[in-house]
């Protein structure tokens, strides 16, 4: 059994009588894909700007590598290890593409983990190179199309070469072969090595997605989400079939 | 001597390719040159002293500029950082005696200290509320200059401050050459890897969080900085007028900042310098028009902001220059091809 690198116990956030999530707990293992499924408003968006902290939690921890995190700056969380994108895209618009990604590539520990390549502008241009829109880095991020700034969060996220990576609908707005790509390009860094100048180890990623078809294909763990409260947790074949993941999504009766 | 004519030639030609390609920095050189000759045509003590005015409010336009066109920290209460620094250098430079060029490093560090007290409440503002609140502190300053007339000499303020230099000319240089010197410095702030950071939390501030940068920090720095440019440009302004009054935390004065630096164009260091080198002797000299004055000032400024949005400079400089789509690097708008890789300017 691996060592576990997220734990979460008994997290709540409730706004106003209104609980979002509601006592939820799981672990996340070392060099692990979990998917994070479940209907609208399930809680899942929030459940990750928790663990950012983005918002702050009600009640309930949150351990990274058996460090608690929960109450701590975004920056911090940051700088101890995870990262991550957002639903919907929120790239500097007005600034080159570059520079969008040489703002995460600023921070402390990406800083202090360039042991031999220290230029800003040379990690950055390689962060873009994984995700594949390094032809376009003079651009102002305003010209992108969707697919391109999925990429584009992509890029800024592993720019901090995170040991955990919080990927908020990777695949959502995108064609068929886009998707297909885009979920190439996880595996690829789920696998690890050396882009360039980048180090990863393969962080471990929570992925919350809406296509589930493709999410199966790359998640070796499934949890799903209704109204707050995690209903199942488990394999992705075992997951889609528990009655109650088919109830949340369809309504009683089902299919 | 082989190697002085050398480095000579280099120098020309480096001057001959990255200077004399570009309109726009022929006429930077044009204008630099142009105001450190001036007292050599000309020694009319009238004309200096406009020039002398404009190129302390060109700092603190360009220092408006820092904080909230490139950080986005919209302030409405400018004056405050250029009070604060006048007033801390004549109380000083009255009361204490202490010599001028002591006293204007001091009033900037005085600066510093206002935008380290304004920034710390205003972190978790933005938007209009970030403004109200700026607004708010050069007012209640004023409240306390007035309720304290034995040390402050309330509604006439302080007199009798040290000259800046012996003579008008030496004044001229010295306001000059540090109008130059720190908006060089200003734009090789915005210039560098600091200046992106400070355009990031202007666009989305939680994406710079989520980045893992402190944006507190680098707020408080924006908020700082300007503070300690506005504050040189305070003290010079109370040493050149030997007199500092509460007009100088007026809000007209915070209003008639935003007005030069919009005109000239926001978030580009050189547009509000221009902007108050055009506006400024503008205004000054169209008092000889004292009744049409005020609304050719304002027709003007609003004919500019219909048309030209971004503001005047970076207008003038669209249609001298064209930007290459490939390599992004400018050249002069009567080019077909780019002039570093050859694409097609069209």
């Amino acid at each position: 059994m691996a060592e576990s690198l997220l734990e979460i116990v008994g997290l709540g956030k409730s706004f106003g009588g209104l609980h979002v999530t509601n006592n939820v707990s799981f672990q996340l293992n070392q060099h692990e894909i979990v998917g994070l499924i479940g209907p609208n408003g399930a809680g899942k968006t929030t459940l990750l700007r928790l663990i950012m902290g983005i918002l702050k939690p009600s009640f309930g921890s949150i351990r990274f590598k058996g460090k608690n995190i929960s109450g701590l700056k975004t920056w911090d969380i940051v700088n101890l290890g995870i990262a991550c994108t957002f639903q919907n895209m929120r790239p500097f618009r007005r600034l080159p593409i570059i520079a969008n990604v040489m703002v995460s590539c600023m921070c402390p520990r990406a800083m202090k983990r360039g042991e031999w390549v220290k230029r800003i502008e040379a990690k950055a241009m390689d962060a873009l190179e994984f995700a594949g829109i390094s032809d376009m880095a003079l651009e102002k991020a305003s010209t992108l199309s969707q697919g391109d700034l999925k990429r584009l969060e992509i890029a800024r996220a592993i720019g901090t070469e995170p040991e955990l990576l919080l990927l908020d609908e990777p695949f959502g707005g995108l064609s068929p072969l886009e998707t297909d790509l885009m979920a190439k390009s996880i595996k690829r860094l789920h696998k690890g090595g050396r882009f360039g100048r980048l180090h990863s180890e393969g962080p471990s990623m929570i992925i919350v997605e809406h296509k589930l078809q493709q999410l199966m294909k790359i998640a070796d763990r499934i949890l799903a989400l209704s109204f707050g409260t995690l209903i199942a947790d488990g394999k992705p074949d075992e997951v889609v079939q528990n009655p109650h993941v088919i109830e949340a999504y369809f309504g009683e009766g089902g299919i | 001597m082989g190697f002085i004519w050398f480095y000579i030639r280099k120098m020309f030609t480096l001057f001959k390719c990255e200077v004399l390609v570009l309109p726009s920095r022929v006429a930077l050189l044009v204008f630099v040159v142009a105001l450190l000759l001036v007292p050599v045509f000309t020694q009319d003590p009238y004309l200096l002293w406009v020039l002398i005015l404009t190129a302390i409010f060109s700092i603190f336009a360009a220092s408006w500029d820092l904080l909230s066109g490139f950080t986005g920290q919209v302030n409405f209460g400018h004056a405050l950082f250029f009070g604060v620094a006048a007033y801390t250098s004549g109380l000083i430079n009255v009361y204490a005696k202490v010599p001028n060029f002591l006293s204007i490093p001091l009033a900037a560090i005085a600066g510093v200290l206002t935008g380290l007290i304004v920034g710390i409440p205003c972190l978790r503002l933005r938007g209009t509320y970030l403004a109200l609140t700026t607004l708010a502190f050069p007012i209640i300053l004023t409240g306390l200059i007035f309720a304290l007339p034995e040390i402050t000499g309330g509604e006439l303020g302080i007199s009798g401050l040290d000259r800046l230099s012996s003579s008008r000319v030496y004044d001229y240089y010295i306001t000059i050459v540090l109008m130059l010197v720190l908006t060089t410095v200003m734009w090789k702030i915005t210039d560098s890897n600091t200046g992106i950071l400070l355009h990031a939390i202007r666009e989305d501030e939680l994406a710079v969080r989520a980045g893992g940068i402190n944006t507190t920090r680098y707020k408080l720095l924006a908020f700082c900085l300007s503070g300690f440019f506005a504050g040189i440009a305070g003290g010079l302004y109370a040493h050149i007028m030997r007199t500092v009054g509460p007009s100088t935390l007026e809000v007209a004065l915070s209003f008639q900042v935003i007005i030069w630096s919009v005109f000239g164009g926001i978030v580009s260091i050189y547009g509000p310098v221009a902007g108050v080198f055009i506006l400024f002797p503008l205004a000054e000299f169209l008092r000889i028009l004292p009744r049409a004055r005020m609304l050719v000032f304002a027709v003007l400024v609003l004919l500019t902001l219909i048309y030209m949005p971004e503001g005047l400079i970076p207008w003038i400089r669209n249609k001298i220059e064209k930007e290459c789509p490939r390599c992004k690097v400018r050249s002069i708008a009567t080019r077909k091809n780019c002039r570093i890789c050859a694409a097609s300017l069209d």
